[in-house]
């Protein structure tokens, strides 16, 4: 079975909507550290995803 | 200074070194030390972009994927759905001890591509080595793809299909004029009266949006009649504005939903913690509702300039923060104390520095013009409240104090002076200015109004709202006076005005007829011929920038529009009509005129020394000029030494540029813009008079091709006025700057030696009461010395953070080209 993105620690679902939410990761570059958030769907593949960790 | 041997010296020692930078890091705070290093500085370095900077292409891919999924909708709401799609997918980021959020790409250091605006723009991705993101192949396909999607499809292509193809060739050219006719490149004014002063939230005006729909929809399913005909296009943008408004509010959630997540999962420090719920709360309640608390009111504002940004490039910032923000400050730090006012700095320091980071991808002629600086974000503070009492209040001091502690170099502030401003108030603006900022530039307000109601009609109540709409030209706030897009490309290349005038309208850098054939100038008796020359090229340039720029408006909604702006401008909500349209305006319209002053100082070189003395002739002249001055240095140091030069309080070239000035504005008021309105001169330069070097021909003032013109829009040459400030100021205040145009830019250098201490600033005040007397409406000061520039200059990793005022804007010394710091060093140094 596929490796699915609600599997993953940076997956934050929503509360309105479980089956979307947010892949939240953190950054540090050169100049800062921040907080990246971007949409995804509980049950995106992550199989190719570089960042995935299971819960 | 090395950051190590500053931070032993005491502030007391620093300030007496003029170590204002370093000064700067040990009075801010923590969060703001970190805040303001953490930019990735978007302004390239005399034309280059810094190492790092990558442009962003999840919102164009984004926006494409959307635009082109939609293509059946009708044109704002076709731009609406592909805007919302972006703001509801686009990655979003929180900095560590950020406040306030938004920015308009996906990361810290990506700079935004507008792709929908011009090809030509487009094409520029492809010179630009190192900003695309990694890996650089799969990039530049993708480029390549939006590219391949958009090309003869942008705003400017299409105007390219309908305009006159000799205008076309013409204004493309780069010779006359520089900009691109379309709101896609515009800067739009903020209908602050209506959102702020009108305390409304998107909620609210959804309210508003759903009433007049209901209204719209009753009379489309009733009496069948003409009347009812143009309803039909504007029910589908009102529905385009709504659809927006819905997607901002849902732009703003997805902010709260990532701070709580970062405080409930991540965050272990307890305050930090309870700044994230409280930046939670603040885009839960903004841009849905009013703001309720200070942060609140920040926030809302930055959020409305951050989406404008993703909907289009925007090169201006008109802002009032010191106004429209007020009655928060006033109710949070001063009437129910929620906040001290170490707090609300932070905040006022935060607010300027989300400002500083944000920057779009510009082509290389734009970045030249604008060295060091991605548009500019003028900020204006100060003036009068509608009913004409004084404006000031605790949140300008803030600003004014703000600045000096983030020193950015963008945003800057525009300063309205006028005469109940309070010695308080005057003494931190003159900090600012001490502390090396270049900003605030003085404006005069009580005249400035007065310009506002001659030039465009502005009633006078409505003139008082007025916020620097670019760097120079005031706008109101109001339903009717707001500006949605000023074209820059009405912006000339006035050097030219003289210079076709001496060549019969023959271009010989571009090498083509562009003005009309007014007459060989070695044919010319007297000085009359060639002034009526010069008015007839004068008037080609404009007509040529206007009509270009009136037909750009007249189709921009058409052509490109803007949903989002339109939802917050009470006009367009109420008419259902683009923001964009110049239905219900009144039209604010002006030409930037680069390189004006050029034509004063060479009329009268050629009056004295060949009509008046006839020390020589036409000929000789026009053989030095075709040759640029090669072989006939002697003669160009005449032209430079012995001819009378603007800003010396000589009557004799001084009259001459009032009769040009008074030529232009009786031109002005001739050509209308769509509103109806006049199209009056605006002289200044960011730094077009470097970007010009290359593109004016040699003139009679004594300027070869190559060198730097001149840098301000009334400033003297650099070294020319010899007769000290005072001569200065009499020269500029021969000027009518009421009736002779919309504003006029006067660049000074002050000596930071003799600005120190009370004496400074009494002199200084002194300075500034004879401007306010001679009736001058603009002045800018640089008081930095020559030793720190030319220390920067040798060495310039230790003076990173040295501000100099360039000419509508400041940039941080290092990041100019090498010519436009010689430029600036070269400017003289007033004693006062």
């Amino acid at each position: 079975m596929a490796t699915e993105c609600k599997e993953c620690k940076s997956f934050f679902p929503m509360n309105e909507n479980p089956e979307k939410g947010d892949c939240v990761q953190r950054v540090v570059d050169p100049r800062q550290a921040y907080y990246k958030a971007r949409p995804v769907d509980a049950g995106a593949d992550a199989s190719k995803c570089g960042t995935f960790s299971k819960k | 200074m090395a950051a190590e041997a500053a931070k032993d010296l005491s502030i007391q020692e620093l300030e007496k070194e003029g170590q204002w930078w370093w000064i700067a890091e040990k009075k801010r705070s923590r969060r703001l030390d970190y805040l303001r290093k953490a930019v990735w500085k978007k302004g390239a370095l005399g034309g280059n972009y810094a190492p790092g900077i990558k442009v962003d292409l999840e919102m164009p891919t984004l926006f494409t994927n959307m635009y082109n999924w939609w293509k059946y909708d009708p044109p704002m709401l076709r731009r609406a759905k592909a805007l919302a799609h972006v703001l509801d997918n686009i990655g979003i980021f929180i900095t560590d001890q950020a406040q306030l959020v938004g920015y308009f790409g996906s990361m810290p250091n990506t700079i935004a591509w507008r792709l929908d605006g011009a090809s030509i723009v487009n094409e520029e991705l492809y010179n630009e080595p190192g900003i695309m993101p990694e890996p650089e192949e799969e990039s530049l396909k993708k480029v390549a793809e939006l590219n391949s999607y958009w090309s003869g499809n942008t705003a400017v292509d299409k105007l390219a299909r309908v305009l006159d193809p000799e205008d076309a060739v013409k204004f493309l050219s780069g010779a006359i004029g520089w900009g691109a006719p379309t709101s896609a490149y515009g800067y739009s004014g903020k209908d602050y009266e209506y959102i702020f002063a009108g305390r409304r939230g998107f909620l609210d005006i959804i309210e508003e949006i759903d009433a007049n729909i209901e209204g719209a929809e009753d009379r489309t399913m009733g009496m069948p009649g003409p009347d009812i005909l143009p309803l039909y296009e504007r029910l589908q943008n009102w529905d385009a504005m709504k659809l927006i408004l819905e997607a901002a509010i849902r732009y703003a959630g997805r902010y709260a939903r990532l701070a709580r997540t970062i405080a409930e999962n991540f965050e272990t420090d307890p305050k930090r913690k309870e700044e994230l719920i409280r930046l939670a709360e603040s885009c839960e309640t903004v841009p849905a509702h009013a703001p309720q608390t200070f942060q609140q009111s920040l926030q809302y504002d930055h959020f409305i300039q951050i989406i404008c940004r993703l909907e289009a490039h925007e090169g201006a910032w008109p802002a009032r923060p010191d106004y429209y923000h007020w009655p928060m400050y006033d109710k949070d730090v001063n009437i129910e104390k929620n906040i001290t006012g170490e707090e609300a700095m932070d905040l006022v320091g935060e607010f300027m520095i989300r400002a500083y980071e944000v920057g779009g991808f510009g082509p290389r002629w734009a970045r030249e013009g604008l060295q060091g600086i991605t548009g500019t974000w003028v900020w204006t503070l100060g003036g009068v409240n509608q009913d004409g009492s004084d404006a000031c209040n605790d949140l300008t001091l803030a600003f004014l104090k703000a600045a000096r502690l983030v020193r950015v170099s963008n945003p800057t502030f525009g300063f309205r002076w006028h005469p109940k401003v309070s010695d308080k108030i005057m003494r931190e603006v003159f900090e600012c200015i001490r502390h090396g900022l270049g900003y605030p530039s003085i404006r005069n307000d009580p005249l400035l109004i007065q310009n506002s109601m001659h030039w465009h009609g502005h009633p006078l109540e409505e003139a008082r709202t007025w916020v620097h709409q670019a760097c120079m030209s005031p706008c109101p706030t109001t339903k009717h006076g707001v500006q949605p897009m000023r074209m820059a490309s009405a912006t000339a290349n006035c050097a030219k005005m003289v210079e076709y005038a001496l060549h019969n309208g023959y271009d010989h850098v571009v090498q083509m007829q562009m003005g009309p054939r007014t007459g060989d100038a070695r044919k010319y008796t007297d000085f009359e011929q060639l002034f009526s020359a010069w008015v007839q090229q004068m008037e080609w340039i404009m007509n040529t920038l206007v009509r270009t720029v009136n037909l750009g408006r007249f189709k921009d909604p058409e052509f490109y529009g803007r949903p989002f702006l339109s939802a917050t401008y009470e006009r367009a909500v109420e008419s259902g009509l683009d923001a964009v349209s110049p239905v219900g305006e009144r039209g604010n319209c002006w030409v930037t005129f680069f390189t004006w002053v050029e034509n004063a100082d060479s009329l009268a070189a050629v009056k004295k020394l060949v009509f008046d003395e006839k020390k020589y002739t036409m000929t000789q002249l026009m053989d030095a000029l075709e040759a640029n001055w090669e072989g006939c240095e002697k003669m160009r140091l005449d032209f430079v030494n012995g001819a009378p030069k603007w800003g010396n309080d000589d009557d004799y070239v001084d009259d001459l540029m009032i009769r040009c000035l008074r030529e232009v504005a009786r031109h002005s008021r001739e050509m209308k813009c769509p509103c109806g309105n006049s199209w009056p001169a605006l002289p200044e330069n960011v730094s077009g008079n470097i970007h010009y070097a290359s593109i004016v021909g040699a003139l009679p003032n004594g300027r070869r091709l190559g060198d730097a013109l001149y840098d301000g829009g009334i400033s003297p040459g650099p070294g020319l006025d010899k007769n000290g400030p005072s001569a200065v100021l009499k020269s500029c205040g021969k000027i009518d700057h009421v009736g002779d145009g919309r504003a006029f830019l006067l660049n000074q250098r002050l000596s930071p030696t003799q600005m120190a201490g009370e004496k400074g600033y009494q002199l200084w005040k002194a300075y500034m009461r004879t401007w306010a007397d001679l009736g001058l409406d603009h002045v800018q000061f640089n008081m930095v010395s020559d030793e720190t520039l030319r220390a920067a200059q040798k060495d310039p990793e230790k003076y990173q953070e040295v501000i100099v005022r360039v000419a509508g804007y400041s940039a941080h010394f290092v990041d100019i080209s090498r010519k436009t710091q010689d430029n600036i060093i070269q400017r003289t140094i007033q004693g006062i």
